[in-house]
């Protein structure tokens, strides 16, 4: 009984060594972040909305009662909620509720690949560029002026006329074109960074070009590249369903949400409501996308204030219900 | 003033020639080359080789290449493969409409995010500066074509109150106000997309101006806060707002493209997504790089009107990037 008293040793508490057990532990700038971005209420919703397409995307074999493909000319362009088809089905008969489940795996696996490779192509030719400077620099800032005078979508159509529209194709060519921004957001920070005296005295100790680049100076641009990434997500998704709308993106039998609207269009006089769902989703996961990049932008940015500050709402509330009454 | 503005024009003249090489290269860096993607598929090898014989593409890349150049610069865009039809007779028309549209939706968009986009500035947070992030939000991540889609099923087949599509109603061509009727559903989609930027460009750039050493000075010899504004600040704030148009362009003809494409718009989008169908080779690059001109050209007139109304440019942003 008496040993339940002693203050000393707790069982549940594993030994200690080393660290005073009172020692505040400081907070990482990717958990100071988090904090900031958690008491944004949109980027929060955005990140539910998010999460939501992400699972139903990632689950959608248990979640879509249908398959996407199965065709059932007796029952076509029933409205929402007629049998088992939660939004009705479109001119084939297909289970619309399941082909957009469907065709959110095809749009999100576009947009987070073509985020992640060209902020990889561009950060590394920022990198070099920026770094390195003289011809280098030079030509890839050259090929950045070139490209980003040909109209984005002009230059998709054409590279896509030229080398196919297979799926993975699709992934390279959006991620082709869109690599410039954050070349030049990284050779920017870089021409700033490589000028500080950290990587003057990992110079001093033998450290490689690519040490710095990849160890140091890479780590230190981290932040605005996580951003621009962020923003980079929606701007694929949409960029593809313009292709697929236009009949040069995914083809059939797979499908996206902008080739579900290319095909809703034609037949909007029979059923107007099957074109709402698709762009709906589109514009939804864009939505969440850029306000979970502006919300970690403000998060990190130390002299960005508040979204909507406690006050500030108040004041805003205050102000709206005068005017209601 | 004269340094830069020859540097400038000697920059884009580079920048297009980069371009032509650009575009020339990716047609034949495709497996095959042009002869093998752009003929129809059916043909036999023998009459594909004819064939390319006649349109000269058997002969050495660089040679085609200034061949190519030439015609373009003597104003011969080249024919289609099909008819035979001159490139120009088709390409020249769609221009044309492509820049009514565009105009149209640029105008209505100065109109509506300047003096808005200024008057959120002045009042930050308030109901009007909340609705114009909200539309701004909307606007970045509504796709043109759906919400071109939605308009159309509404004001089009729903209420029959404006036009599904087309440029003009058969039989009434050149008749203004059928092209006004037929210009307001895809004005309105390429505005709503404008908009979302200029908004928040306007309010941004407006904010920093307000908080400059000249206009607390102002304030602080007692000038009027509306002149302040309008006087002092709003000059000053226009300014970059410039510069977006310069940024926009690449992104204004392509999102044209799309809108065309849901209201049938005979445009230069329209015909660039049909002949990419039928694989009409010379006519898309020859859009593509007359798309290229309009870039490069808007961006120069953009940085010389910059350099004109903003002398500091000249200094600071000698050689730029």
């Amino acid at each position: 009984m008496s040993a339940n008293l002693q203050p000393t040793s707790h069982p549940s508490v594993p030994v200690q060594t080393g660290a005073a057990p009172n020692a505040e532990k400081p907070i990482g700038p990717w958990r100071q972040t988090w904090n900031k971005f958690k008491r944004n209420p949109f980027a929060m919703t955005g990140l539910a909305i998010l999460l939501i397409f992400v699972l139903s995307a990632i689950l959608a074999p248990y979640i879509a009662p249908y398959d996407p493909a199965k065709q059932d000319l007796m029952n076509s362009n029933l409205k929402p909620f007629t049998g088992n088809h939660f939004l009705g089905t479109d001119e084939l008969g297909r289970d619309i509720f399941s082909r957009i489940v469907f065709s959110g795996r095809v749009s999100l696996t576009v947009g987070f690949s073509v985020a992640a490779v060209s902020v990889l192509i561009g950060s590394l030719i920022g990198a070099i560029s920026g770094y390195f400077g003289g011809w280098i620099d030079i030509i890839f800032m050259r090929l950045i002026d070139v490209m980003i005078s040909i109209p984005t979508l002009f230059l998709n159509i054409l590279i896509g006329a030229i080398f196919g529209t297979k799926f993975i194709y699709i992934i390279l060519i959006l991620s082709f074109t869109s690599w410039m921004g954050v070349a030049r957001l990284v050779r920017g920070n870089f021409l700033q960074l490589r000028e500080m005296q950290y990587v003057e005295a990992a110079k001093a100790i033998g450290v490689s070009s690519w040490g710095i680049i990849f160890r140091h100076l890479l780590r230190n641009a981290s932040f605005p590249i996580i951003v621009n990434a962020t923003l980079m997500v929606g701007g694929a998704i949409l960029a593809e369903s313009g292709l697929s709308y236009l009949g040069l993106g995914i083809q059939m039998p797979q499908t996206s949400w902008g080739q579900m609207l290319s095909n809703a269009q034609e037949f909007m006089l029979i059923d107007p409501i099957q074109g709402v769902y698709p762009g709906l989703c589109i514009f939804l996961v864009v939505l969440s996308v850029n306000f979970i990049g502006d919300g970690i932008r403000d998060a990190l940015d130390p002299r960005q204030k508040m979204h909507l500050s406690p006050r500030r709402l108040e004041k805003w509330r205050a102000k709206f219900s005068k005017s209601t009454k | 003033m004269g340094e830069y503005l020859v540097r400038r024009i000697l920059q884009s003249v580079v920048v297009l020639f980069l371009i032509s090489v650009f575009t020339f290269g990716l047609i034949h860096a495709a497996p095959g080359g042009p002869t093998q993607i752009f003929l129809s598929p059916g043909l036999s090898v023998e009459a594909g080789k004819i064939k390319a014989h006649e349109l000269g593409l058997d002969q050495p890349i660089p040679v085609q290449y200034l061949q190519w150049m030439g015609n373009i610069l003597s104003g011969d865009l080249g024919s289609t493969f099909k008819n035979n039809i001159p490139v120009g007779d088709i390409l020249w028309p769609t221009v044309k409409n492509t820049l009514i549209l565009m105009g149209a939706a640029w105008i209505l968009t100065l109109i509506i995010a300047i003096p808005w986009g200024i008057y959120n500035s002045t009042k930050e947070y308030g109901l009007s500066d909340q609705t114009a992030s909200f539309i701004s939000y909307t606007g970045f991540a509504m796709p043109a074509f759906w919400f071109g889609i939605i308009l159309q099923s509404y004001f089009s087949l729903k209420l029959d109150w404006l036009p599904l599509s087309d440029m003009y109603t058969m039989g009434k061509e050149g008749n203004i106000s059928d092209l006004f009727m037929h210009l307001i559903l895809p004005v309105s989609v390429l505005s709503l997309g404008m908009l979302a930027g200029y908004l928040k460009y306007a309010r941004s750039s407006m904010l920093e101006v307000l908080e400059q050493d000249y206009i607390r000075t102002a304030r602080a010899k007692g000038v009027k806060e509306n002149k302040v504004v309008f006087r002092h600040a709003l000059r000053n704030a226009l300014i970059p707002l410039i510069t977006l148009f310069g940024l926009d362009l690449p992104i204004l003809v392509g999102g044209a493209a799309l809108t065309e494409a849901v209201f049938n718009w005979p445009g230069m989008g329209r015909l660039f997504v049909e002949m990419a169908n039928s694989r009409e080779y010379s006519v898309l690059m020859a859009i593509t790089l007359l798309g290229a001109v309009f870039v490069v050209v808007g961006n120069l007139i953009a940085d010389i009107l910059y350099a004109v109304v903003d002398p500091r440019v000249q200094l600071s942003k000698g050689g730029k990037s």
